[in-house]
């Protein structure tokens, strides 16, 4: 028996490799590294041979270091140390180290043959809502430049539904067989949009990532990531949708540039969501002659509330002493007494500790919450359920949260962290509801800045154009 | 290290830097962390084992820090307790003998992490034991701890012999893999064998 089989030619067996549909919708348009894959290495190693992956290592050297992952080349966020693997001095980035440290002696893996599927995913279009006729034009020309692979910029209002005029865009991009980002910088709008796209698209295998995300089964056609998550892909998406493109810090800008080149394919269209768009933005909008939409109403018709400014002068010395300034203690009493949900916002985190006691002795149930607060997510829900009166808050519930009639208040509206673009979108939090399209929004501030006037201002002009 | 760190290794606020006579003629090393993180951390006020020294409580700070420095591998974490251990070890007059890994696991992890404190601690040290097996205590029941053949082997036995000896470890959780070390260096003949761990879990 042994012999004959022995004997049996062997160049008629089948040398290639049938590639297993779970290896290839992990990595299509996926950068990973070598040793932390959810597959076995020995099958890594197979794909390898047969030249399914391009190798590269994890930090390049030259022209300038740089981590081939999330391109960083600030040489502050590298680090250098004898390593005990390949008894070598070697460098790791510190910027994208939370996704796994990678150092010199790493690999990086990148999928090189591009055909996800044989057959086309089939998509459908579940929604019974309604645009209204500024949502329907801008959705119209957001559609025609991702046709056309032209750039577009969408400038709306807080509240205008901008996610709603993405989806028939992005509708027709998914039937045209083209994969679809939207980045967002927040891992809490990540997961608003998430459900709500599994809603319109049922159909659909869209992916969500963000920070210790659950790892996701099939070949994604839309991927909604959080913008650090970014790094993980290269070359991947044929449109890129970029939400809140000015949540940035003005430094990041750069960064996410980058970012969003290396994601995307070279001719593939990027279209940027915004309320409050950069000047860098704007400059780039005219001088790359890129599509473009304004949307100056809310989705109601309604004009956005504009903030009042009321003098607080001393409001840190009077915190220190232990009290509430007692123009801020008017107007949370009068929020109290119409039992009117109600945001405060702070500057800093240690002034908003210093004063939350003194507010919980008005009432017990107003809380404060901040980035590095495990239940955030909770407090929020429970003033949501009018479980709590009011929340203090420092700018991480600026964007991306709407709470019915919520009233909301700036103190020191003056200090540098609240730039005009910050000022309009915590103003946008007020009056976004179609019942209560109205609400109070002040600025307690020691001395007006150019910023809150800018704000203002911006406002003033949105609600001048209505008319 | 390469460069002067002007962030705070653990949240990236920018460091406050301080220049008197104090920071002129101690020579202290330099802070890396903001005073902000360095209170999240809680010091240990009376020690609960014999012959053991602890400096800090294990609590959440300290385990997000345990994680970062030890499994995500940032090595530049070793620097966040550089005075305090600089303060601790200085004056001391045994020999400093870090409780060492094994092979394998150094290789995975691309260095020693005790070793790595010592050195941004600027405390010289001696290695005098090579860990034998590539288990790992924090994977094993209590039970299990207990019931471990010897971790340890002694290098060079007339090193050792009518020594003092100051043992140094991360955390000390059951007291397992210092007991071991301890009753190792004991046979070979040392006189006194304390220990000093950064944690106490």
């Amino acid at each position: 028996m042994n012999k004959k089989f022995r004997s049996l030619p062997t160049t008629r067996r089948y040398k290639g490799l049938l590639v297993e549909p779970k290896i290839r919708n992990f990595f299509t348009g996926r950068i990973w590294l070598r040793r932390d894959t959810p597959f076995p290495q020995e099958k890594i190693n197979t794909y390898i041979q047969h030249h399914y992956f391009e190798v590269l290592p994890a930090v390049l050297d030259q022209p300038i270091r740089q981590c081939r992952r999330c391109l960083n080349t600030n040489s502050r966020k590298f680090v250098s140390f004898h390593c005990a693997k390949c008894g070598e001095i070697c460098h790791y980035c510190r910027y994208c180290i939370t996704m796994g440290r990678m150092c010199s002696c790493d690999e990086l893996l990148l999928w090189k043959n591009e055909h996800p599927q044989k057959t086309p995913q089939s998509h459908t279009f579940h929604w019974q809502g309604q645009l209204t006729k500024n949502q329907a034009r801008a959705a119209q020309e957001l559609t025609r430049s991702i046709l056309q692979k032209n750039n577009h910029l969408i400038h709306a209002v807080c509240g205008a539904g901008k996610t709603e005029v993405l989806f028939p865009a992005v509708y027709e991009a998914l039937q045209l067989g083209k994969r679809v980002c939207i980045a967002t910088p927040r891992t809490d709008v990540v997961l608003e949009l998430f459900p709500r796209f599994q809603q319109v698209f049922p159909k659909t295998c869209i992916h969500a990532y963000y920070g210790n995300a659950p790892q996701q089964q099939g070949f994604a056609q839309l991927v909604l990531a959080t913008t650090h998550q970014l790094y993980r892909f290269e070359n991947a998406f044929d449109v890129m949708i970029v939400d809140e493109a000015d949540a940035f810090p003005y430094t990041m800008d750069e960064a996410l540039q980058q970012a969003v080149i290396k994601v995307k394919k070279k001719e593939a269209p990027t279209a940027y969501v915004t309320a409050t768009p950069s000047t860098t933005l704007l400059t780039r909008k005219t001088k790359e002659q890129w599509g473009y939409s304004f949307i100056a109403r809310r989705f109601h018709g309604q004009p956005l509330p504009i903030p009042t400014f009321q003098a607080l002068w001393n409001y840190e010395k009077t915190f220190q002493k232990g009290q509430i300034p007692i123009k801020l203690r008017n107007w949370l009493q009068q929020k109290l007494t119409n039992n009117e949900p109600f945001l405060i916002f702070f500057p800093t985190i240690d002034l908003m500790e210093k004063a939350i006691p003194l507010f919980q002795q008005i009432d017990a149930s107003i809380a404060a919450v901040h980035a590095e607060d495990a239940d955030r997510k909770e407090k929020v829900v429970e003033l949501r359920n009018e479980q709590r009166k009011g929340l203090l808050t420092t700018t991480i519930l600026e964007r991306g949260i709407t709470i019915k009639n919520v009233q909301v208040a700036v103190v020191g509206a003056e200090s540098s962290i609240f730039t005009a673009s910050a000022l309009i979108q915590i103003s946008g939090r007020v009056g976004r509801n179609k019942d209560f399209p109205n609400g109070d929004i002040v600025f307690f501030h020691h001395g007006i800045t150019a910023e809150m006037d800018l704000a203002k201002k911006r406002m003033l002009d949105f609600n001048r154009q209505l008319q | 290290m390469q460069q002067k760190i002007t962030h705070c290794l653990i949240c990236e606020r920018s460091l406050q830097f301080t220049f008197g006579w104090k920071e002129l003629f101690k020579r202290e090393l330099p802070k890396m962390i903001c005073e902000s993180c360095e209170k999240k951390f809680q010091r240990i006020e009376t020690q609960e084992e014999e012959g053991t020294v602890s400096l800090f409580h294990y609590n959440e700070t300290m385990k997000d820090f345990l994680h970062r420095y030890k499994f995500l591998h940032d090595i530049l974490l070793a620097h966040v307790f550089n005075q305090v251990l600089q303060q601790h070890l200085k004056h001391e007059k045994s020999i400093i003998v870090p409780i060492p890994m094994h092979v394998d696991s150094l290789k995975k992890r691309t260095f020693a992490h005790v070793d790595e404190l010592l050195k941004a601690a600027h405390i010289p040290f001696e290695h005098h034991l090579i860990k034998i097996t590539g288990e790992q205590q924090s994977l094993k029941s209590r039970q299990e701890r207990l019931q471990t053949p010897q971790l340890f082997e002694i290098i060079e036995h007339s090193k050792i012999r009518n020594k003092n000896i100051l043992l140094i470890d991360d955390i000390y959780t059951t007291g397992t893999t210092i007991q071991h070390a301890k009753r190792a260096l004991k046979e070979a003949g040392a006189m006194e064998v304390r220990a000093f761990t950064l944690i106490h879990g």
